[in-house]
């Protein structure tokens, strides 16, 4: 598995224990994303940090977390530090509870990871929790120090792995009683039934169309359009892939492009 | 209707030829993580952010910036907000259901942000029908409006005597679960094992109540920080022992007497459900007791 896992430690289930790795469900990757350009140059605009007294650039090397003691004076923390915090939940999941699948109410539910065994030593001992909660219909709570802070969380078994969700805190659920108290607790009885009607009518299987982003295709499109108005010095530069007409004439530019690049480094050399 | 709170959307919901006006409103905020400070090491100073082109490395003026798209090493097209705008449908400001789908079809893991959805005072008739019968047919619905200069699909279910609406995550932005996991050996537990593991649940089985969870990170960060000005060797993490293929049976068979032993004690296990949250409160202080307040606050709300 050549994925790059956001998190790795142990999942734990009283006295079985299992090296574990975990991945997010949900990843921005495949959304178009612009960069800040300079309008004048056309170049990328990047950040810099300087010293906020002497103004001058900070090195990378320089750059430090400081945990703030009192006003312009921070106590600075290594990784190494922040890994050495005394809680067990920054390694291990470790299962105190199970609750009835079901029981969490959605409204907790904050960011979906998948969970799965990291060496094949722990295969079999994954697959006893993760098999043991399935005939159960139970979910496993837990906690686990996610983005400096610990996190309720709870797993889920799934396919062969398991969603492990981590749940919003009781502070960040409103009370819904401020927005639902005004609202009729019966509806008229002669219109739910021709509600329902309307329900069977539309209804549907889930599908993952159901969540296409029309948006993000306009502006891949205009990107094309924009790509094609290129000036040609500029796009036979590029990639071929920008003609989207016909794909020999691309694999000819490409071919034409590797001959000419050939021929130029050799120049050089 | 819901007097004090500020609507973060208002429209119409719209199913069949029935249609109706509806608000939504942020049901769960996001609180931070601890943000650290981003410190020059050499001269012990704060440092500032500025943002500088990556060429000249001349300061580059906010009305100076503009977007562009990356489509290769280097080169970029560039594309002004007003065009980025234009790509957005106009809002007819509409939550047009598309379609009602089982609950227990919902995949979650699309799952975005929750919002409370209410009638406005015109809408309550049709609004509370919408729910009912939604409730009775067990479904939920998927409806699509312009929200937030997007084109969002949300996940509208009954909760209570309002309506939820989840936004949900584009389908380029979610893994699926099959693809995820589809490397992973296909292994069927079964037998002795399947047993003791399901008794070890039996005894670990409860009710939570996310609402009442507190975050440790805070105080144990605040310890670490004070080791460190006192120069104390912070604590190595403590070694974690994995169990061996071969040792799986015996580690579950002892689990299982372990617990069993646990639970031949006098009552206590329902108690050891929330222990672990009693001793955090004690030991927290009373640094933790506006949290509690409020925990409890929501609890009654849950």
């Amino acid at each position: 598995m050549a994925q790059k896992y956001y998190w790795k430690g142990y999942l734990k289930l009283s006295l079985v224990t299992c090296p574990v790795a975990m991945t997010p469900a949900t990843s921005e990757s495949e959304k178009v994303r612009f960069h800040t350009l300079n309008r004048e140059t056309g170049n990328r605009v990047v950040s810099q940090y300087v010293d906020s007294v002497t103004g001058k650039p900070v090195k990378d090397e320089h750059e430090a977390k400081g945990y703030a003691r009192g006003e312009n004076d921070y106590v600075i923390l290594t990784d190494d530090d922040l890994d050495a915090v005394a809680l067990d939940t920054v390694k291990t999941i470790d299962i105190e509870k199970f609750v009835p699948a079901n029981s969490i109410e959605w409204i907790y539910l904050e960011k979906p990871h998948y969970l799965m065994p990291n060496d094949a030593v722990g295969n079999e001992a994954f697959a006893v929790i993760r098999d043991a909660m399935k005939a159960d219909k139970v979910l496993g709570v837990s906690k686990l120090v996610i983005g400096r802070r610990e996190r309720a969380v709870v797993l889920e078994p799934r396919d062969q792995g398991i969603v492990l969700w981590t749940l919003r805190f009781g502070d960040e659920v409103r009370p819904e009683e401020g927005y639902f108290e005004d609202i009729d607790e019966e509806a008229d009885p002669d219109l739910v039934p021709l509600v329902q009607q309307l329900i069977k009518k539309k209804s549907a299987k889930w599908s993952p169309d159901m969540v296409s982003d029309p948006v993000q295709e306009a502006l891949l499109k205009l990107i094309a359009e924009k790509k094609k108005l290129l000036k040609p010095s500029k796009a036979t530069r590029g990639k071929a892939a920008s003609a989207p007409a016909s794909n020999v004439v691309n694999i000819m530019d490409a071919l034409r492009k590797s001959v000419n690049a050939e021929l130029k480094g050799r120049k050089a050399g | 209707m819901a007097a004090g709170h500020r609507a973060q959307w208002k429209g119409f919901i719209k199913f069949g030829e029935v249609s109706f006006g509806v608000a939504l409103y942020t049901a769960a905020s996001t609180s931070d993580r601890i943000t650290f400070n981003t410190i020059n090491k050499a001269s012990g100073n704060r440092v500032n952010r500025v943002f500088i082109d990556s060429e000249t490395e001349e300061l580059v003026a906010k009305e100076q910036q503009t977007k562009g798209f990356e489509i290769e090493n280097g080169q970029y097209i560039v594309i002004d907000p007003e065009e980025v705008a234009a790509t957005i449908p106009e809002s007819n400001k509409t939550l047009e259901i598309e379609a009602f789908i089982p609950c227990s079809d919902v995949d979650d893991v699309y799952f975005d942000k929750p919002y409370y959805l209410t009638p406005d005072k015109m809408g309550g008739e049709g609004f509370a029908a919408l729910r009912d019968g939604m409730k009775k047919s067990k479904v939920a619905a998927i409806a699509r409006t312009i929200l937030f200069r997007r084109m969002r699909t949300v996940l509208i279910r009954p909760h209570g005597r309002g309506l939820i609406a989840t936004t949900m995550n584009y389908d380029y932005e979610v893994r699926s679960s099959k693809k995820a996991f589809e490397e992973m050996p296909r292994i069927k537990v079964e037998g002795e094992m399947l047993d003791l593991a399901k008794h070890i649940i039996g005894t670990k089985k409860g009710t939570f109540d996310p609402a009442a969870f507190e975050d440790r990170y805070e105080a144990a960060l605040a310890e670490l920080v004070k080791a460190k000005l006192e120069g104390r060797s912070l604590p190595k993490p403590k070694k974690v022992a994995v169990s061996k293929p071969n040792d799986l049976l015996a580690a579950l068979r002892q689990s299982a007497g372990l617990l069993k032993a646990a639970a031949d004690k006098p009552k206590r296990t329902a108690a050891n459900a929330n222990a672990g949250a009693g001793r955090q409160r004690a030991t927290r202080g009373s640094a933790s007791n506006a949290g509690a307040a409020k925990s409890a606050s929501h609890r009654k709300a849950s």
